[in-house]
């Protein structure tokens, strides 16, 4: 795909930014560089603040205060629905619309009038290891795992050049977290930028070169896959993931 | 005015079968009264009193519309279909306690019945037309016997049926929140997002009523066709004139819904198409608490306010 240099240093940076929901802290002092180096892992306990990170980056929330950044400018000056045109985003729930999975497939393009031909579709479906009889399926008849994937197929005909992951494969089995994995890979390679929460180490460890690690709203860490898992010993791992309530 | 009203009153009970249907009716009474007495019903006491207090209060009801009915000055007509919507919007207000609905109901109310009221009122003016409501024969003067109850009609209609669509459209933005999010992740608009919710609250809101003529002269004669006969009004001009209110009962509603549902759920969102999260959480609180949970509570402490009242009642006998 896009394999040109591009001119902007940072995908994604943020300058002192903190969010708050009616008074309270949920994320504070973040201040953070996201290069576009291979997939990039978001880690912490349960409640720490992950997905509000996440959304801050394609804009479903606004910092309270600070800056946003995505390829150098300020994301607040930009329309909010043409940067998510450029960012796709998975959710844990694939939250696909009432219909067939082509009319879920084309829910995007149809907004950016970007015209696909069935062949295509079926290119898109086989992306995320679905066949081409998927195409006029009811959504209502596939698996958790199988929407799920055309929850990510859907992302990706927006032809976005970031795609943002909250923990996809939480709720999936096995096989279909392997396929996700596996296609996660392959898009990477192809030179999208992933930027994916997950709360499995060993998720981590398969697809991310590099992570961030949230704790109570705070970033505590920013480093490459390699050096964290170097860096502290598995007890100590599983101590971080402890939150409040020790859960 | 009123003075004008309470000599037309007396003129009309000194007219001599009046009279004698009060005879009448105080002979009935007598009937009863000695019913009661026969068969030691104890109720005679209650007779008397709930007719005086009836009879006392409906003859001042009566007094009233014919005092609004009397109205022909066209100012005085549109201020009462005015608070008549301020009124709506305020009873709507408190079925649906959601921010601004007192607003938004007032402004859609208003504006939706003022324009039909509008069209219909003034439809005399095509030529060889005499307008769906019925003038004064001798002025030709819109009056508020045919304004004001159709008003009213129009009015608490649009207010129920948009009442129906906003809690519809509440409950299922709430209920479709992650594929809200999800559409305005590809990049859609929020308005966008929320179509096909829109959608069918207004097919809930407006497909009783639609049911309802569809069964119209076989299941149903409606109230407003009944008193037209009874009135004397020819069956066949009755019923196409009930065709003609449930028309502009409709278009009432609809219009009302529209503007309701634009206005309340351009709150969930932010000018940066976003979910206003502060906004949506107070409303997921108040969700908790539906409205008919809310009915119910009431009726449960009204019940036992009047089962202590009979204790003490009994107690003290
Ligand atoms: N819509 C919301 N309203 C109020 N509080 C919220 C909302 N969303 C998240 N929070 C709070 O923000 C904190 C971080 O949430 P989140 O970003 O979802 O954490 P994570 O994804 O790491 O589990 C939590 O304490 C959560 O209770
Ligand atoms: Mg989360």
């Amino acid at each position: 795909m896009n394999t040109t240099k591009e001119s902007f240093s940072n995908l994604f940076s943020l300058e002192d930014v903190y969010f708050d929901i009616e008074g309270k802290v949920i994320l504070s002092k973040i201040n953070v560089a996201i290069d576009n180096t291979g997939i990039t892992g978001i880690i912490g306990p349960s409640g720490s603040g992950k997905s509000t990170f996440l959304r801050l980056l394609n804009k479903l929330i606004s910092p309270t205060q600070g800056i946003v950044k995505f390829k150098d400018s300020d994301i607040a000056e930009m329309k909010s629905q043409e940067l998510r045109k450029e960012i796709g985003m998975v959710l844990q729930r694939p939250f696909l619309f009432k219909g067939t999975v082509k009319s879920n497939l084309l829910y995007g393009p149809k907004i950016w009038n970007i015209d696909y031909i069935d062949p295509e579709l079926v290119n898109l479906l086989d992306t995320v290891s679905l066949e081409a009889d998927f195409l006029e399926r009811d959504i209502e008849g596939l698996s958790g795992g199988e929407q799920q994937r055309v929850s990510l197929a859907r992302s990706l005909a927006n032809q976005p050049i970031v795609l943002l992951l909250d923990e996809p494969t939480t709720a999936l089995d096995i096989v279909s977290e392997e396929i996700i994995e596996n296609t996660l890979k392959q898009l990477a390679s192809e030179g999208i930028k992933i930027i994916i929460v997950t709360h499995s180490l060993e998720q981590t460890k398969r697809l991310t070169e590099q992570l961030l690690f949230l704790k109570e709203g705070l970033l505590i860490e920013k480093t490459t896959t390699k050096d964290f898992f170097k860096q502290y010993n598995d007890q100590e791992i599983r101590s971080f993931f402890k939150n409040k309530e020790g859960k | 005015m009123v003075s004008q009203t309470l000599i037309d009153i007396w003129n009309s009970l000194r007219q001599a079968n009046i009279w004698i249907r009060i005879a009448l009716a105080f002979i009935l009474l007598l009937v009863l009264i000695s019913l009661s007495f026969w068969q030691k019903t104890k109720l005679e006491s209650k007779l008397i009193w709930s007719f005086l207090r009836g009879t006392i209060q409906i003859v001042l009801f009566g007094s009233i519309l014919s005092l609004i009915f009397g109205i022909r000055k066209l100012w005085m007509l549109y201020l009462i279909l005015f608070l008549m919507c301020l009124f709506a919007a305020f009873t709507n207000a408190r079925s649906y306690p959601y921010p601004r609905l007192f607003l938004i109901g007032f402004i859609a109310i208003t504006s939706s019945s003022i324009v039909i009221m509008t069209l219909v009122m003034f439809s005399y003016i095509f030529p060889g037309f005499e307008g769906i409501i019925p003038l004064d024969p001798d002025t030709l003067e819109l009056t508020g016997e045919y304004v004001i109850p159709i008003g009213s009609m129009v009015i608490s209609f649009a207010m129920r049926v948009s009442g129906i669509a906003i809690e519809r459209v509440k409950s299922d933005i709430i209920k479709s929140k992650g594929n809200i999010e999800a559409a305005l992740a590809l990049g859609d608009s929020p308005y966008r997002a929320i179509q096909n919710i829109l959608r069918e609250s207004y097919r809930a809101g407006l497909t009783p009523t639609i049911n309802r003529v569809a069964s119209l002269g076989i299941v149903t004669i409606p109230g407003l066709m009944a008193g037209m006969i009874i009135g004397g009004v020819p069956p066949v001009e009755a019923a196409i004139y009930q065709i003609v209110i449930f028309l502009m009962l409709l278009s009432a509603s609809f219009i009302t819904s529209i503007i309701t549902n634009i206005l309340f759920t351009k709150q969930f969102f932010t000018k940066k198409q976003q979910f206003d999260i502060e906004f949506l959480n107070k409303i997921a609180k108040l969700d908790n608490q539906t409205t008919g949970a809310l009915l119910k509570e009431r009726w449960k402490k009204w019940r036992e306010k009047i089962k202590r009242k009979k204790k003490s009642v009994e107690t003290t006998d």
